[in-house]
């Protein structure tokens, strides 16, 4: 009897790369470099909008140790970047659009050398008029910021009559959210070295989320085709979609192509702060109408998505934000608009959810004042429209299986009721109130109706040896890890007969980005279908070794066994021995690209092959006399699909909640004002409470062992449960993010909360 | 360029070491760039984030922000002399079995809060735990495993002192 | 352009008041080192001499001498937040102690270092003010007592001159009977620079009502001060929670007197208010 077998999936085994970390291994780019290393620095643009008239770099140059100054003119290629639309340059060529745009870059023996180089430089430039409001930016006589104008994309969804539906609605509830430009302050500053081997090859070491992509970059810039330039990407000190961008890949590999000595760049936190992308400010009007059972009957929203300079991934922000924006609840009338908009901010582009979390702090804003306008329970409302098995998206998707968000919600019901039995309960400090809240998302994995595949491949060699090789960064997640138990469970060996390698463009197939919660699904499918063909054939090698069916064979503990009959069994390395003779194949590709259809005009199609759902729960305390804020408890349910390695997946959500928490009560980063970590707070420990996270499971058949992604949705629910919590209590609303001390204190003011009760403390 | 270094004689993760330096860099320039010891980590070069906390005569402090000079006659602690060889410590053990890594950039520095913790208070409740290494950021993990995992590691020393 | 800078660590306080005394303008003087390095990094100074004290002998120790309390201007934060000598009989500065920034730099920064700083948002200023501090200050021409008070004429702005060195701060004790409390506000729950902070020492007669007070702002002002407008009105009342409202609205007038009105005053006026309730509320029900 074939047993079902599970020795790796569901199991939290060690993570692969911890102990070098524990240890304080030179592993990230900053602690190792090659011999006689140049420095690189960058110049940077001090005015946010300016033509750019000359600049001379001969003074800079004749300084002692200089051995470099490189600017647009320096770039061989094509001086554009950009994943998704192409519009920013490596170095500034006739104008700048934002501060700190890179301007010329300098390598030089020595950090004096360099710096002393950045002050001799003479950028001669002509202001422009600039703007910095998404709203400004579209009018008429705005500065115009890009030459096709300022307007990047809009994305619609146009289903139903949205505007006639509201006639026949019970509630409808109309408000203007806003959220604020977010750093996403990765602990390791950005990084990159390098070198010219004896071949030529440019070797470029980078921080990233994405070497494949860096590598198709560089070759655009410099011209160069594929076998002249190799990204290999170094630990990688997070990332939460920040090194999607070719941070600096870009000038390691141009200072290489010019100077053809090592190099390294690193930046200091306040140059990340300056010079990288950071999360989309979106002004989001929303208009929900509901029956009087609560059941939403249609949805309008305009959304406006601030660019800043450039679009990066400003235009998946558009369209993820309105694909989200209904939530993970069923609604037949929709009208959305969202629109991205050039301005000269610094540019914006992914972070963690893509726009998702912010129209999530929208859809579940609302659902709580349509609970409270139709006398529901918020709780409730949702699972009264939460998607089921069968449900049609706001895209017109059906989603036949894994909608886990009833689940969810379910697991979070016995949760919410002892916290609205022990509020009042609880209240025991004066000035104090505490609250309880709601939040709730769906998220699409992988990205938003294009092509987005993943290759992987799995050799054996001589003595058996398994190696998976992936294009995929772990940038600390910990894909690596997993992807080590979905070969492991196929195979029927343990993970420590696996190896891996990943993320360098010599060795490993393309993965894609370590972005938009996709690499389990994706790339563990491309490993897993590689797997797969590999037991395969050792299962028909072994099936002839043995003269046995091979239908009566398992692979287990590296060898190839007779299911009734253990004792007859043959090894993986036997296998591979015979394998290698024969010059049979012993490599096996894996490719996985999830199945969608694009979205048409009325944003209507099959964006994602598969969504993740979440519940959670929070818990808050305000201080009313000062507008302080203490997240209790949160609790956090999550459909992931399968859980492969149960602690990384809470390791996700918790890690998620703490950022969650920060976009939601004092992140906010300004552009000009905030400089460095000083003046922009993540939470510390004392700031993220206690964390219940539950595992909900629903199964994607279409997913490696029925796993989803969880990365971008930890993120999505908090910060509205933690906005309902406060206006649970206040009696008091707060329509944008941050929810600092000083909107805090003034809804305490708004709602009566502010001054003392006569019997509060007697 | 310096025309002038400073003499500083310390002792580092048990070894007695002498190094000629300019006299205005800091600590974390000293371990990192002189000594070669790169576990200790610059993660804002200002003292807001912890990544470089080493230990100095016992105490945690910010390498960053702490003058080189100032090392002179201390006995100093970094990731790297928590481990003996291949044997983790308590504390790296600890964080590795209670899944209290992600990036791993903050490690080295909540490492040694940890240690610091520690040996000043072997029973720390989860309040201790999280005031203790508030100055330790992370922006992966949430704190969740590492306050586990610290808890863990308290336990596991007070174990091993009643063994002995 | 050859930048030199030495580094000095002086036996005793008189050899660091004579370096000071001929080089004190070009000198930093560094005890925790805290903002010297970060200064230095970003180039906010390019001292010539990096004067190191943080080993004097006579700027450490804390205990009581002749009915005052002596703190060693060299004593960490966290050596003061572990005093038991502190903790008795300036328990506002074990609390103001205890909760500055995060252990790291705790185990660095020095309270001389707090003060003489004079950023208006040092956490210690508050407490040294409501014990009526004196700073004991060294020069070659021998010692002086400077009150805290008069230590910062603006923000980041010091009357300690250059050739002067503080040895350490003398406090008049609080006795059994009095009420003591430090409150402060920031964005985050450690690490971050107070919004507001504030210190009391108060006590009642028999019949309840405020018979002594000293209140002490920081943060919030330019440089951090005693508040006198608001001691004088509370002496005499009894501190109910209608009292301490109005206190607190009249404390948030003083406060935009001084300071002006600018955007952040929109959120400090009424948590001021807010704050003084809750550093005083305990003092509502107690004897």
């Amino acid at each position: 009897m074939k047993e079902a077998m599970t020795t790796s999936i569901g199991k939290s085994i060690k993570k692969i790369d911890a102990v070098e970390k524990l240890t304080g291994k030179p592993v990230f780019c900053a602690d190792f470099g090659f011999e006689n290393s140049l420095v690189l620095k960058v110049l940077r643009s001090p005015y946010a909008h300016a033509l750019i008239n000359s600049i001379d770099t001969e003074m800079a140059l004749k300084i002692s140790g200089v051995k470099g100054v490189l600017t647009a003119v320096d770039i061989p290629g094509k001086n554009v970047l950009g994943i998704i639309n192409k519009d920013q340059p490596l170095l500034a060529e006739n104008k700048v659009r934002c501060i700190g745009e890179p301007v010329a870059l300098i390598a030089a023996e020595n950090e004096e050398a360099a710096e002393k180089a950045m002050a001799a430089i003479s950028v001669s430039y002509e202001e422009l008029p600039a703007v910095f409001s998404a709203e400004e930016s579209l009018k008429e006589n705005a500065p115009v910021i890009h030459e096709k104008g300022n307007l990047l994309a809009k994305k619609t969804i146009a289903r139903g009559n949205a505007d006639q539906e509201f006639q026949n609605c019970a509630a409808v509830i109309e408000n203007t959210y806003t959220t604020s430009h977010i750093e996403h302050v990765y602990l390791e500053p950005d990084a990159g070295a390098g070198y010219v081997n004896d071949d030529g090859l440019l070797v470029v070491y980078a921080s990233t989320q994405n070497p494949h992509y860096d590598l198709k970059e560089i070759i655009s810039l410099l011209e160069l085709d594929e076998q002249q330039v190799r990204v290999i990407q170094t630990a990688t000190g997070g990332g939460f979609g920040s090194r999607l961008d070719l941070n600096l890949a870009g000038f390691v590999a141009l200072a290489l192509y010019h100077l053809k000595q090592s190099v390294r760049l690193i930046y200091s936190r306040e140059e990340v702060f300056l010079a990288t992308a950071k999360r989309h400010p979106l002004k989001i009007t929303m208009k929900t109408g509901a029956d009087k059972t609560g059941k939403l009957l249609a949805i309008k929203a305009r959304i406006l998505c601030d660019t800043g300079a450039y679009g990066s991934y400003g235009i998946a922000v558009a369209a993820r934000s309105a694909v989200h924006s209904a939530g993970p609840y069923s609604v037949e009338h929709v009208d959305v608009e969202s629109s991205c908009v050039y301005t000269n901010n610094p540019f914006s582009g992914a972070m963690r959810g893509f726009g998702a979390p912010q129209v999530a702090f929208a859809y579940e804003s609302q659902m709580d004042l349509l609970a409270d306008a139709l006398k529901i329970d918020p709780l409730e409302i949702r699972q009264v429209n939460a998607l089921q098995n069968g449900s049609v998206t706001i895209t017109g998707q059906k989603l036949e299986e894994s909608v886990g968000i009833g689940n969810c919600i379910e697991a979070i019901r016995s949760h919410y009721k002892d916290a609205c039995q022990n509020q009042f309960i609880k209240n025991t400090r004066p000035y104090q109130k505490r609250g309880i809240g709601i939040g709730c998302m769906l998220y699409g994995i992988g990205n938003t109706g294009t092509k987005n595949p993943a290759s992987a491949r799995i050799e054996i060699d001589q003595e058996g040896t398994i190696t998976v090789f992936t294009g995929c960064a772990d940038i600390g997640q910990g894909s690596t890890t997993i992807f080590t138990q979905i070969a492991a469970e196929v195979l029927g060996v343990t993970t420590d007969h696996i190896k891996i390698c990943t993320a360098d463009t010599k060795f490993t197939p393309n993965a894609g980005a370590t972005s938009a919660s996709r690499q389990t699904y994706i790339s563990g499918n491309a490993i897993k279908q590689a797997a797969d063909k590999m037991a395969d054939t050792l299962l028909d090698q072994a099936a002839s070794h043995l003269n046995a069916d091979k239908a009566n064979l398992i692979l287990t503990n590296e060898y190839a066994v007779i299911t009734n009959n253990p004792d007859k069994k043959v090894s993986f390395s036997d296998l591979a021995v015979s394998l290698h003779k024969k010059e049979d194949d012993t490599c096996w590709h894996g490719f996985f690209d999830p199945q969608t259809t694009p979205l048409d005009e009325n944003g209507q199609g099959a964006p994602y092959a598969t969504y993740a759902f979440a519940c959670q729960l929070a818990i808050v305390s305000v201080d009313t006399l000062t507008g302080e804020v203490n997240v209790e408890k949160i609790v956090a349910a999550h459909d992931v699909g399968k859980a492969i390695h149960p602690e990384q997946v809470k390791g996700q959500i918790c890690g998620g909640i703490a950022m969650g928490l920060g976009f939601a009560l004092m992140e906010e980063f300004e552009p000009g004002k905030t400089i460095s970590m000083k003046d922009y707070h993540i939470p510390t420990s004392i700031d993220i409470p206690d964390i219940e996270p539950i595992i909900i499971e629903s199964n994607e058949p279409s997913g490696p062992f029925g796993a989803k992604g969880v990365g971008e949705p930890a993120l999505i629910p908090t910060s509205p449960a933690i906005l309902n919590a406060l206006n649970n209590a206040l009696g008091e609303r707060i329509y944008s993010l941050p929810a600092n001390l000083e909107r805090v204190l003034e809804a305490c003011i708004k709602s009566g909360n502010f001054e003392p009760k006569e019997n509060d403390n007697e | 360029m310096y025309n002038n270094q400073i003499k500083i004689s310390l002792k580092i993760n048990g070894q007695e070491n002498t190094v000629h330096a300019p006299p205005d860099i800091s600590a974390l320039a000293l371990i990192r760039d002189i000594l070669k010891l790169k576990g200790s980590k610059e993660g804002c070069g200002i003292g807001e984030c912890g990544a470089c906390t080493i230990l100095v005569d016992g105490k945690s402090v910010n390498a960053c922000i702490m003058l080189a000079a100032q090392l002179d006659g201390r006995e100093v602690l970094t990731v790297e002399g928590l481990n003996n060889g291949e044997k983790l410590s308590i504390e790296q053990n600890a964080f590795l079995e209670n899944h209290a890594v992600q990036c791993g950039f903050c490690s080295s520095g909540l490492l040694m809060s940890t240690h610091a913790l520690l040996s000043e208070n072997p029973n720390p409740d989860q309040n201790d735990i999280r005031k203790a290494i508030s100055g330790n950021l992370c922006r992966c993990t949430g704190y969740h495993h590492i306050v586990k995992a610290v808890g863990e590691a308290a336990k596991q020393s007070a174990g091993d002192e009643n063994n002995e | 352009m050859n930048k030199t800078i030495e580094y000095i660590r002086p036996a005793d306080i008189n050899e660091a008041v004579n370096f000071l005394d001929l080089n004190g303008n070009n000198t930093v003087t560094i005890a925790g080192g805290t903002d010297v390095m970060i200064d230095l990094r970003s180039g906010e100074i390019s001292p010539e001499y990096l004067l190191d004290i943080s080993r004097l002998p006579d700027i450490h120790g804390i205990g009581m001498k002749d009915g005052l309390l002596h703190i060693g201007a060299g004593s960490t934060i966290n050596i003061i937040a572990r005093s038991q000598d502190v903790y008795r009989f300036a328990p506002s500065l074990t609390k103001a102690t205890e909760t500055f920034a995060v252990p790291q730099i705790r185990n660095m920064a020095t309270i001389g270092g707090n003060v003489a700083h004079c950023s208006p948002c040092g956490d210690t200023v508050p407490s040294l003010l409501v014990h009526e501090a004196y700073a004991v200050v060294h020069s070659i021409s021998g010692v002086k007592h400077i009150p805290v008070s008069d230590i910062a004429s603006g923000p980041y702005l010091t009357n300690i001159k250059k050739n002067e060195l503080i040895s350490s701060f003398v406090l008049k004790p609080v006795t059994d009977s009095q009420f003591s409390n430090f409150e402060k506000i920031g964005r985050r729950k450690a690490l971050a620079i107070s919004r507001m902070n504030m210190a009391v020492i108060l006590s009642k007669s028999n019949n309840g009502t405020v018979d002594f007070i000293r209140f002490a702002l920081g943060a919030a002002t330019p440089v951090s001060k005693r508040i006198e407008e608001i001691e004088n009105f509370l002496i005499g009342q009894k501190p109910v929670e209608k009292i301490l409202w109005q206190a607190g609205k009249k404390l948030a007038d003083i406060m935009v007197a001084i300071s002006g009105r600018r955007p952040s005053t929109i959120y400090k006026e009424k948590a001021v208010q807010g704050l003084f309730l809750r550093l005083l509320h305990p003092v509502i029900n107690c004897k």
